[in-house]
């Protein structure tokens, strides 16, 4: 429990941290430093309130505190070019890249532990010898390339999926659920996430099949197999299973990462997520919305990092149960 | 020991430390890392000799003999890559592009090996509080996420290559920080630091003559990583359109072909070989980096 | 005869040629009996015990020699069948040979009920008894094997060996890691075990005071064959090789530590290079011109076999042996 709270702790202040530089980052920008909340494209009335509501004629320090406690409220300020909470803008979008990210880690992770763990059983085969440099170059290719690849081929040339978007335009749903589960949004889905999926791959399966001839060489796998069990227990049961954890890990992070990485892949699908907010917020100047999306992004990348110690002691006994003698 | 005395050395010679002679040795014996010098050596050539290579200008605006621009013209003899939409030498572009791509990525690669080799020293050698600040800055740095915080910072403090550079290097260095204090952490307990420290000998040159030249291989790892990294970090922001759209790089060739449709137009000659270019440069550092964790890491040698 | 291992040859393929780990080494073990494996390490005790079991590393194989358990000769492949079930190991360390992720209890009861056939009530049941057997208390099943100590660990290890009953048990330094009373404690409770369990027992261990408190034969291997062997007795009251009478000296008594202890200088050879003449001989201090070339054959006398060119000398080599000044140099 102790350690939890460390975990947290320690998570909660780097993310403090990073809004702080980003807090800073914002005022030092060219401009005035009203610049960060206000600009011309609000009405009176909205200049007013957001100088009222972040301070901006109050000295710094003061502004950075204010600054703190409206985030902590949710507030962030209005978009420029939206004319509406940034928050809102934010919730709007955020299930979209929530959607790709957790679906082409789920596919890239079952893949690439099985692929990886095989890898590892097939050692020094000819498939091996091949299969490892051409997984490196998937490491090694920038994901929009990837994505431009696939899109020019599977969409364009093909025609097997839409071009980009998350819906076709002039169907209308009653809900955002009802939009969600709808076959239209799946197969808007599904390029982004096949592209994702294949350039995030590469870690799981590398790390499975390292950890893998790792743990092959542990003296309980010689056990197992002095104990006579069956070459499927000793590699499943106990080799594939301790190798396993640092995926987990890796699992939750990737989460945390990918968020930040999917910038450029909902920029190439026009895939309407929090990146993609992010990039057109940022080549208009739109502070508010920049600021806001960055700090989601931020704070998905501190959560699942929390998340990803805390599976470590759940998963590994010599973390989660302590020496007793 | 020698049985006589040996007459001392009038000069002293330099002496390579065993973690030097090692470093030169590796991509002799590891195939993927010597494959991966190959290809840095190979893009290292085209940059230096671009101008010949393609003698076109990257930006010029070409015409057909009947005078018209030369605009989205299939490979052929004299366009090996075919040409832009404006009608500019894809294949010049891509030449060329191979000088930017190496700016990039070795400044990076110089920054980011520097501060954390650095770093990395002067934390896990001295410790106490310096060791406690640097390692909390280093965790700072880590808790940014990377390409929106290239991002921000480029969008808003323009997208000069320097300030790309910076960004990159900026969020790299801690990585190797880290794992070079951890191995310089070890190093000290050794007992030829400890020798060294009985007899006398001063505090930095402990630190620079045993400890550093043990570190390199460790260096120099981080710096083969921080290239690939920088190239392919360029290459998004420019796609993103954050980019320096007057200079020629492959980031910049992706974008451009991306905006203008390229895709839709099947022309896979202007946006397959950049890609393909950035993959081998990022490979070869994979390749270089495994191969010295082969030959350094001895727990994974020989499996 | 329980064990009867006949000329056996391992070798491992290294980067620097094929390191031959045991190199023709015969040795029986009779029902019911204890038979202590003795040498320093990297005398290819460790590697026999497991060419018996089949578990060589991957870059092993048994080149020649034969394995005969209870009358039939036993490759890999058919001794599987046999392991845990009729020939079971205790290893060195029980930390790192049980697995970190799984609770001991499960990780008896899954050999319990995967190799004997058992329900998993049953084996639970059946796990409760053997941890009661070697003396831990049954609510231990529930924890990890880091949250055990040293000693615990091991009497865990034992416990689970002797799940399926077997008839050979092979243990590899089972007590080294532990201090000296929790050694004599384990011990105690091995050779209680044995003889309650009728089991027949192959001790691995570097250390001759173990041999003399716990076996009733003793098997001295040096550099991959076996140099002298017979009875405890027999053999630690008279050594005949001078190997033999090097450790002697190099290792306190289990129960008295009156005597200096003299360590044999060197280390043993290389197991790659082409080895001639004794192998002994370049740490021996009896060592005569001709013990550098020529095979050496050993001489049994009774049930007595040392391998040695100067056994006919052996009471005054021991003589001179006692002398600790003998050893230095």
């Amino acid at each position: 429990m102790k350690l939890v709270l460390e975990r947290f702790a320690h998570n909660a202040l780097a993310l403090l941290a990073v809004t702080t530089i980003l807090f800073f980052m914002f005022r030092l920008m060219p401009g005035t430093p009203l610049a960060a909340f206000i600009n011309e494209n609000l009405n009176a009335d909205q200049q007013q309130a957001m100088l009222q509501q972040f301070g901006l004629d109050k000295p710094l320090w003061q502004q950075y505190f204010i600054y703190l406690g409206n985030l902590l409220g949710g507030q962030m300020g209005l978009s420029f070019f939206q004319r509406r909470p940034v928050t809102d803008i934010l919730l709007e979008v955020l299930p979209n890249s929530i959607i790709l990210t957790l679906t082409s880690l789920i596919i890239a992770y079952v893949f690439g532990v099985l692929a990886g763990a095989w890898l590892a059983w097939k050692r020094g085969s000819w498939l091996e010898r091949v299969a490892v440099p051409v997984v490196l170059a998937t490491r090694a290719a920038p994901e929009f390339w990837i994505g431009m690849v696939l899109l020019a081929f599977l969409s364009f040339n093909l025609g097997w999926f839409p071009s980009g978007g998350a819906s076709s335009p002039g169907l209308a749903y009653t809900s955002n659920w009802q939009r969600i589960l709808s076959l239209d949004y799946v197969q808007h889905l599904a390029l982004p996430v096949i592209t994702l999926a294949l350039y995030l791959q590469g870690l799981p399966l590398l790390l499975m099949r390292s950890n893998m001839l790792e743990v092959m060489h542990e003296e309980f796998v010689t056990m197992a197999r002095m104990k006579g069990l069956s070459e499927w227990r000793i590699v499943i049961g106990h080799a594939a299973r301790n190798a396993l954890l640092p995926v987990v890990t890796a699992f939750a992070l990737g989460v945390g990462l990918s968020m930040g990485g999917n910038v450029v892949i909902e920029t190439v699908f026009s895939w309407p997520g929090i990146g993609r907010m992010l990039v057109q917020a940022v080549s208009v100047h739109d502070y508010p919305l920049a600021q806001g999306a960055f700090l989601m992004i931020a704070l998905v990348l501190a959560l699942m990092n929390f998340v990803a110690d805390l599976l470590y002691m759940v998963l590994d006994p010599r973390v989660s149960h302590g020496r007793k003698s | 020991m020698a049985e006589r005395a040996e007459p001392l050395p009038a000069r002293r010679t330099w002496r390579l430390s065993p973690g030097v002679k090692r470093l030169l040795a590796m991509p002799l014996r590891d195939p993927f890392a010597f494959a991966g010098i190959v290809i840095y050596l190979a893009f290292a050539l085209v940059a230096l000799s671009a101008d010949r290579l393609a003698p076109v200008d990257p930006m010029e605006i070409l015409f057909t003999k009947a005078g018209k621009v030369a605009a989205n013209m299939p490979p052929s003899a004299e366009f090996l890559l075919g040409t832009t939409n404006l009608g500019r030498d894809i294949y010049a572009q891509l030449v060329h592009g191979t000088r930017s791509a190496l700016a990039v990525g070795l400044s990076a690669a110089v920054i980011v090996a520097t501060v954390g080799t650095v770093v990395g020293l002067v934390s896990g050698y001295f410790g106490g509080w310096i060791d406690a600040l640097l390692m909390r800055i280093a965790d700072m740095a880590l808790s940014l996420p990377f390409l929106p915080f290239v991002i921000v910072l480029t969008g808003f403090l323009g997208a000069e290559t320097e300030n790309i550079v910076a960004a990159v290097a900026l969020l790299l260095w801690p990585n190797s920080a880290r794992v070079i204090r951890s191995q310089v952490l070890s190093l000290r307990e050794r007992a030829y630091v400890e020798a060294a420290r009985v007899t006398g000998a001063n505090q930095w040159r402990i630190l620079f003559v045993h400890i550093a030249p043990n570190i390199l291989p460790l260096s120099f790892v981080y710096a083969a990583i921080a290239i690939g990294w920088a190239i392919i970090t360029e290459a998004s922001v420019n796609f993103l359109g954050f980019g320096d759209p007057t200079s020629v790089s492959w980031g910049m060739m992706l974008q451009d072909a991306f905006s203008s449709q390229a895709l839709s137009r099947g022309q896979y000659a202007w946006f397959v070989p950049p890609g393909l270019c950035i993959i081998l440069v990022v490979v070869a550092g994979f390749f270089i980096s495994r191969g010295y964790e082969e030959v350094f890491m001895p727990r994974l040698r020989g499996r | 005869m329980m064990l009867a291992v006949e000329d056996l040859q391992i070798h491992y393929a290294t980067r620097d040629g094929v390191a031959r780990a045991v190199d023709g080494a015969s040795f029986v073990v009779p029902e019911g009996r204890i038979v202590g494996l003795v040498g320093e390490s990297g005398c290819g005790k460790t590697t026999a015990v497991r060419a018996i079991m089949g578990v060589l590393a991957e870059n092993g194989r048994r080149a020649g020699g034969k394995v005969v358990f209870k009358g039939t000769a036993i490759d890999e492949r058919t001794t599987r069948p046999l392991l845990w079930r009729e020939i079971a190991y205790v290893p060195q360390s029980a930390m790192s040979s049980l697995d970190p992720v799984y609770t001991v209890g499960a990780q008896i009861v899954e050999v319990l009920v995967k190799r004997g056939n058992a329900s998993r009530a049953q084996a639970k049941a059946r796990a409760a008894e053997l941890f009661e057997l070697v003396g831990l208390s049954d609510r231990r099943l529930a924890d990890y094997p880091h949250q055990f100590s040293g000693g615990m660990r091991q009497r865990a290890a034992i416990a689970m060996a002797l799940a399926l009953e077997p008839s050979l048990l092979l243990a590899d330094e089972p007590v080294t890691a532990l201090d000296v009373i929790v050694q004599r404690q384990i011990l105690d409770m091995l050779r209680a075990l044995q003889q309650r369990l009728k089991l027949s027992m192959v001790m691995v261990t570097h250390d001759i005071s173990v041999v003399a408190y716990l076996c009733d034969e003793v098997v001295v291997m040096y550099a991959g064959q076996v140099v002298e062997s017979g009875p405890v007795r027999e053999v630690l009251a008279r050594p005949r090789h001078p190997y033999t009478m090097g450790l002697r000296n190099a290792f306190p008594d289990l129960l008295s530590d009156a005597m200096e202890l003299v360590p044999i200088h060197g280390s043993p050879p290389d197991l790659r290079a082409e080895l001639v003449g004794c192998r002994f001989a370049p740490r021996c201090p009896f060592v005569q011109p001709a013990c550098t070339s020529g095979a050496i054959t050993p001489e049994v006398a009774v049930n007595h076999l040392t391998a040695c060119r100067r056994s006919a000398e052996a009471d005054t080599l021991r003589a001179a042996a006692l002398d600790p000044k003998t050893w230095h140099s």
